[in-house]
């Protein structure tokens, strides 16, 4: 069995992935793709969670919590698609520097 | 199923869709509002009963359906604070609502507006409700969700599809963080439950892994709290969105992540308290500093409120760092304040945008002339917000600043200190513009907001008066909250 180790670190590569995904890229689409990387790293750790609690069995705990979760992720996407939508109809790009005209 | 004030707001929430296709038929544009309206109502006169049931039993348990047992199936649990952040969303919702009919006249979509309104108090009280984190997590997705749809609800506007845009990835990056967090929780003791966390984890050694998590629920929860560095979605989210939902917005679903992280602090994280203690101090003083100095410069009404949120969540959150019994009384009285006080704010502004189609506040000089009670209601906000005495802001403040003193953080308490001067500096300033200047052209063409808008502004003015000059039983509210937050041992017991 591959130790629990390799799991965690996989997590928390796809973790930092994700972040810098949201910090790098430009293209709206690719900041939506790195949420999802985000929600995944999570819901692999559950996954590896459930199954190395006891060897030999599975914790349905951890597999319900993740089937849930996807449902959430998917809505995220939905969501933020929408909005992109609507942003490339009003300004013909998906560049998301061109929607620099707010400063928080 | 899920307690009878939840159970109402989502059946309401689900059959507006069907009241809008009624009021399609009529051609009436009223009807879903007037719904929404009867909902919260509703769900207020249940929150009473539930609050009678709360105050006799301590805590009410509600189980789900299925045949596990809490500590492994999903499971509700109500306490004295629950229903003290519950009361507060139902009736900042209420307002908003009723604000909202004559409001969002002009607008379309006005049955996704109220659905996802109604859905958004009932993500918002389910959070509070929540006796698991997973259940915590579901409703928090439902708020945030809706909330996304809300703030770019007037999609012709590229300012609210930025404002969206830039708010959802923040927040949901932050959901995200908030799930790792919880794998890692599950990972180390096999639960979810809040109750299961809290006997393994309350007295543990603190090891990397725990520091760790506690690191990613500070940063999750705090991007929907806006501790500073994380607070850049809050200006353009609550400027771009329509203004009873910049109110519900800033006044009480910010709050919620406050909730969320000294719940969790407290309830999971007790061996830690002195570490989060320092950190969620040091944020609450950096937020404090960035809030109200950015806000000094703002020439937009509505992002000038929305960096004083930004301000008084740290009051909040340094209030709630003491995790004493004074602290955290004043931090949720501030939180119940802090909804009064800017849920009457940015509805006076809404009404100010309503009627001059302007936030720019060097077009808004001089309209005392032209909205004398609307004026007057947000001078009211503004000298409460700003802790002037005889109002509610200065009690709570003041115990806030108290308390700090008291818990040996006498340096934060100072900070504070300097902060609610900086705070009074630029809303006299607003109140000056408003009130004693000369009007302008676009002033002077305005008109006194209609009835029903006034009076969602009346009604919280009033409290702000009331609670000021008779705190009493406001406090003694709050610090009822406050123990049943403290009170770790009890909530543990109760359970397994």
């Amino acid at each position: 069995m591959i130790p629990l180790v390799y799991y965690l670190a996989g997590a928390i590569a796809l973790y930092v992935i994700g972040m810098y995904c949201l910090a790098s890229k430009r293209n709206m689409i690719r900041l939506v793709i790195g949420v999802e990387i985000l929600m995944n790293a999570a819901h692999l750790t559950f996954i590896v969670f459930s199954a190395y609690r006891t060897v030999g069995y599975i914790d349905p705990l951890g597999h319900a919590i993740v089937i849930m979760s996807i449902v959430f992720a998917g809505c995220i996407t939905g969501v933020a698609l929408t909005i992109v939508t609507y942003a490339y109809r009003h300004y013909g790009t998906l560049d998301v520097r061109k929607l620099r005209r707010l400063r928080g | 199923m899920f307690t009878q004030p939840l159970d109402v707001l989502l059946i309401f929430t689900i059959t507006t869709p069907v009241i809008g296709w009624v009021a399609y038929k009529k051609a009436n544009r009223k009807i879903q509002g007037i719904y929404a309206a009867l909902g919260l109502s509703v769900t207020a006169y249940f929150l009473y009963e539930l609050y009678k049931e709360v105050a006799e039993k301590g805590v009410v348990l509600i189980v789900g359906q299925l045949p596990f047992s809490p500590p492994l199936g999903a499971c509700l649990k109500i306490d004295m604070l629950s229903v003290f952040m519950a009361s507060l969303f139902t009736i900042t919702g209420l307002f908003a609502v009723v604000y909202s009919i004559r409001y969002m006249e002009h607008d379309t979509g006005l049955t996704e507006y109220y659905t996802l309104l109604l859905g958004m108090i009932a993500g918002m009280t389910g959070v509070v409700f929540a006796g698991d984190f997973f259940t915590l997590f579901v409703f928090w997705e439902l708020m945030c969700l809706t909330s996304y749809a809300l703030v770019a609800f007037r999609k012709q506007r590229w300012e609210a599809i930025e404002a969206g845009f830039k708010y959802l990835i923040m927040s949901a990056a932050g959901s995200a963080t908030i799930l790792l967090a919880m794998s890692f929780l599950y990972g180390m003791t096999g639960t979810v439950n809040f109750a299961g966390l809290a006997a393994r984890l309350n007295n543990a050694t603190p090891d990397g892994w725990l520091y760790v998590t506690l690191t990613l629920i500070i940063v999750g929860f705090g991007i929907k709290a806006a501790i500073v560095p994380f607070h850049t979605w809050l200006p353009d989210a609550h400027s771009a969105a329509p203004s009873p939902i910049s109110a519900v917005l800033s006044g009480v679903m910010v709050p919620t992540g406050a909730y969320a992280l000294i719940r969790i602090l407290i309830l999971v994280f007790g061996s830690m308290q002195s570490v989060w203690q320092i950190t969620l101090a040091v944020f609450a003083v950096f937020t404090m500093f960035g809030g109200n100095i950015m806000a000094l410069w703002q020439n937009d009404l509505k992002r000038l409120l929305a960096f004083s949120t930004i301000a008084q969540m740290g009051y909040i959150i340094f209030g709630l760092s003491t995790a004493s019994l004074s602290g955290l009384t004043g931090g949720l009285f501030h939180i119940m304040n802090h909804a009064i006080m800017k849920g009457l704010l940015f509805l006076c502004a809404g009404s100010f945008i309503h009627q001059v189609k302007t936030r720019d506040l060097k077009k808004l000089r001089g309209i005392r002339k032209t909205m004398p009670m609307t004026s007057m209601f947000f001078a009211i906000g503004a000298i409460a917000i700003s802790a002037i005495p005889p109002l509610n802001g200065f009690w709570s403040e003041w115990m806030i600043v108290t308390a700090g003193i008291e818990a040996e953080m006498i340096l934060f308490s100072a900070l504070m200190l300097a902060n609610m001067i900086i705070s009074v500096v630029y809303y006299v300033r607003v109140i000056r513009i408003i009130l004693l200047e000369k009007p302008t052209a676009v002033s002077k063409k305005a008109k006194e907001a209609p009835a029903s808008m006034l009076i969602p502004t009346f009604i919280l003015a009033a409290l702000c008066i009331i609670i000021g000059v008779y705190p009493g039983p406001f406090i003694t509210m709050a610090s009822q909250a406050a123990k049943a937050a403290l009170e770790v041992q009890r909530y543990i017991s109760l359970m397994l």
